[in-house]
């Protein structure tokens, strides 16, 4: 059986694959120095027995983790999709956990959009949604895609409802 | 609009006797315990003491003095501040509810305490007069609520978006719905009980005590100890029984005995209470949600637990604002909502599980039986002194489980009746929610691998509470998720419609 939910249609930036790469880059390149540092202390100053085997079984994590690290973006990307209306923003993310959701514009209470060194690096926006109970955030846009998005989402959203 | 006023001069008492109340530990330590003593922690204590109690009935005084308040046609204008002076206006739209409360010392002094909610959070939520007359707070009351009536009713006029609110310059009529009976204050205490379940496990232990001491070296278990002096046991265990079932009615008749629900057009008003009587109103157009609750003790007692959902209100008050009656007959309690909220349509036709669920539910991997059997192999308790049966309790929890599971699936129901969403889950305890399309502020739906594969959904809503209340509901089929998403979308019809 492969039925689905109904799912929205708009894509990430097709660049969020690369920032997700090198982000994952940078942090195993720190975690790899702090674990060769570590294995030097151990080694140098014969710390006592048992912590080498952490340090063994942890870098064994390390590894898996970062492995997966370097597949995760591909299929983060090939799941994300989000959409607007006037009326609602739907969100779909996650492929073993396929996670939908559909927020009303009028509970939306702010919008914004942010850039890190790593997003400016490849001039893109993550932008983010606050509700009265939740925050929601597409990971990375392109720079007009999300401008345009946050002016839009900021003119449905000062719609005022009258159902409170 | 009126002068500014102070509160009721009672008010220095309140505040002496809560001073007295809270300092009684350390009056009974220092003037009581250590009457005698010379030790210079107790005298130095003393003097800090008397120091730190003089300064506070002074501010008790200052405070009086400073604090005050006027109303405006609009909204209440509060100044007070000994030191740093603070005015503050609430206007009369933002308050939610109004609870009266009747303490002890109210009544001897003949007054009363009333306070506003309103829907801000934080330390300046609500408008508390914590001694006032019966005289002046029904005042208070009438003239908030006179404008708020006015207001909403000038609303509802331009935009009827809420049925149950049809304009009225009458006033309106309030209707008792529910007074409990002697005979269902007393099986309400029954629920109660479940803490004779000590009984147990208090043997356990004490048989554990007698292990790790061995003073009574033929002691094995504590059925011979039992036996040992059976009568003097018996006599005990009676008596302890009794008195534990003295306490379960007593208590429940005094927080349940006295309780009265009514309405009346706009709002629920609850008073309840025998020694400390409060009273308080829900607005029924703030109310987000129904939940029936039935824990396995109440099922078996054919009793319910109506909450009603609302916005605002403080974090801690809520389950007080919230519960109408914790020990509802089930078909009373039903009758009951629809004649709160008439508007609330309850369906009686409901959706069940797909049949597949049911071997998804036996099949899933339970973590909580996993650990605790993992837990029990290296632990081996000692129950009864039979450690070598550890794989019984094992067997026994998963039998647990697995009939919650199952009982899970077959009490799980799910419908959408036009604008309401009605889910009922549970294994042996069951909870039912209902609610409003217009009330949802978000849903979502999520699946996992499983799900995926057995086209199923979890659905998760969101209702504007403090803080905002999940509802969840597992393994809905797709078709039934989609068909979900889809009502939800059309939420704006139902503005419009009625606007």
């Amino acid at each position: 059986m492969n039925e689905q939910l109904q799912s929205p249609e708009h894509k990430l930036s097709s660049k969020s694959v690369k920032v997700w790469l090198l982000r994952e880059a940078i942090e195993n390149l720190i975690g790899f120095i702090v674990f060769i540092v570590l294995f030097i202390f151990d080694y140098k100053f014969t710390w006592v027995d048992w912590v080498g085997w952490v340090l063994i079984g942890l870098a064994v994590l390390g590894i898996l983790g970062a492995i997966w690290g370097f597949i995760r973006p591909y299929f983060l990307y090939k799941h994300w999709r989000y959409d607007i209306s006037e009326e609602f923003l739907q969100l779909k993310h996650g492929a073993l956990k396929e996670e939908h959701q559909l927020v009303p514009m009028t509970k939306i209470q702010s919008v914004s959009t942010k850039q890190g060194p790593l997003l400016r690096k490849y001039d893109l926006y993550s932008l983010s949604v606050q509700t009265m109970g939740s925050s929601h955030t597409i990971p990375a846009l392109d720079q007009e895609v999300a401008t345009k998005l946050r002016n839009t989402i900021a003119q449905y959203a000062k719609v005022e409802e009258m159902g409170e | 609009m009126s002068k500014m006023k102070r509160h009721h001069p009672f008010q220095i008492l309140y505040d002496l006797w809560e001073l007295i109340k809270n300092a009684f530990f350390f009056i009974f330590l220092l003037f009581v315990l250590q009457a005698g003593s010379e030790s210079w922690w107790v005298k130095y204590g003393r003097i800090a003491f008397l120091v730190v109690f003089t300064i506070s009935m002074i501010y008790i005084v200052l405070k009086w003095l400073t604090l005050q308040y006027r109303l405006t046609d609009t909204a209440f204008e509060l100044t007070e501040g000994v030191f740093n002076k603070k005015k503050q206006t609430v206007p009369f739209s933002k308050i939610q509810h109004v609870k009266r409360e009747n303490k002890l010392i109210h009544r001897i002094l003949g007054v009363t305490s009333i306070t506003f909610e309103t829907t801000s959070q934080g330390d300046n939520s609500s408008v508390k007069f914590e001694v006032i007359t019966h005289k002046e707070a029904e005042r208070l009351q009438k003239e908030v609520f006179q404008l708020k009536n006015k207001e909403a009713n000038e609303e509802a006029n331009i935009k009827l978006e809420e049925e149950e609110f049809q304009p009225n310059s009458v006033e309106p009529e309030r209707t008792i719905h529910f007074n409990p009976t002697k005979k269902e204050v007393l099986k309400a205490s029954f629920t109660s009980l479940s803490f004779l379940a000590v009984i147990p496990i208090g043997a356990s232990l004490l048989s554990k005590l007698e292990d790790s001491f061995p003073f009574e070296q033929q002691a094995d278990g504590v059925i011979s100890f039992l036996l040992g002096a059976w009568w003097m046991i018996a006599i005990a265990v009676l008596s302890l029984a009794l008195l534990v079932i003295g306490a379960g009615i007593l208590w429940t008749y005094l927080r349940y005995g006295k309780y009265e629900i009514a309405s009346d057009e706009g709002k629920i008003y609850i008073t309840k209470g025998v020694l400390e009587e409060t009273a308080f109103s829900i607005t029924k157009k703030n109310v987000q949600a129904i939940q029936v609750n039935q824990s396995l003790m109440k099922r078996i007692l054919g009793l319910a637990e109506v909450k009603l959902v609302c916005a605002g209100g403080k974090e801690g008050d809520q389950s007080d604002v919230n519960n109408l009656y914790p020990f509802l007959p089930i078909d009373r309690a039903y009758q009951l909502i629809a004649e709160l909220l008439p508007t609330y349509e309850i369906s009686n036709t409901m959706y069940r599980l797909p049949r597949k669920v049911f071997w998804l539910r036996i099949l899933t991997p339970s973590w909580v039986w996993i650990i605790a059997t993992i837990g029990l192999y290296f632990w081996k308790p000692d129950i009864f002194g039979l450690s070598e049966y550890w794989w019984v309790l094992s067997i026994l929890l998963l039998v647990l489980i697995t009939a919650s599971r199952i009982l899970n699936y077959t009490q799980t129901r799910f419908t959408i009746n036009n604008q309401y969403l009605q889910f009922k889950s549970g294994g042996f305890s069951t909870s039912m929610f209902i609610s409003k399309r217009s009330k949802f502020i978000e849903v979502a739906a999520s699946r996992n691998i499983v799900q995926q594969k057995l086209g199923l959904a979890t659905l998760d809503t969101v209702n504007r509470a403090n803080p905002v209340l999940h509802t969840s509901i597992d393994d809905v089929p797709i078709d039934w998720a989609n068909k979900f998403f889809t009502w939800y979308k059309g939420r704006q019809q139902d503005m419009k419609t009625h606007g």
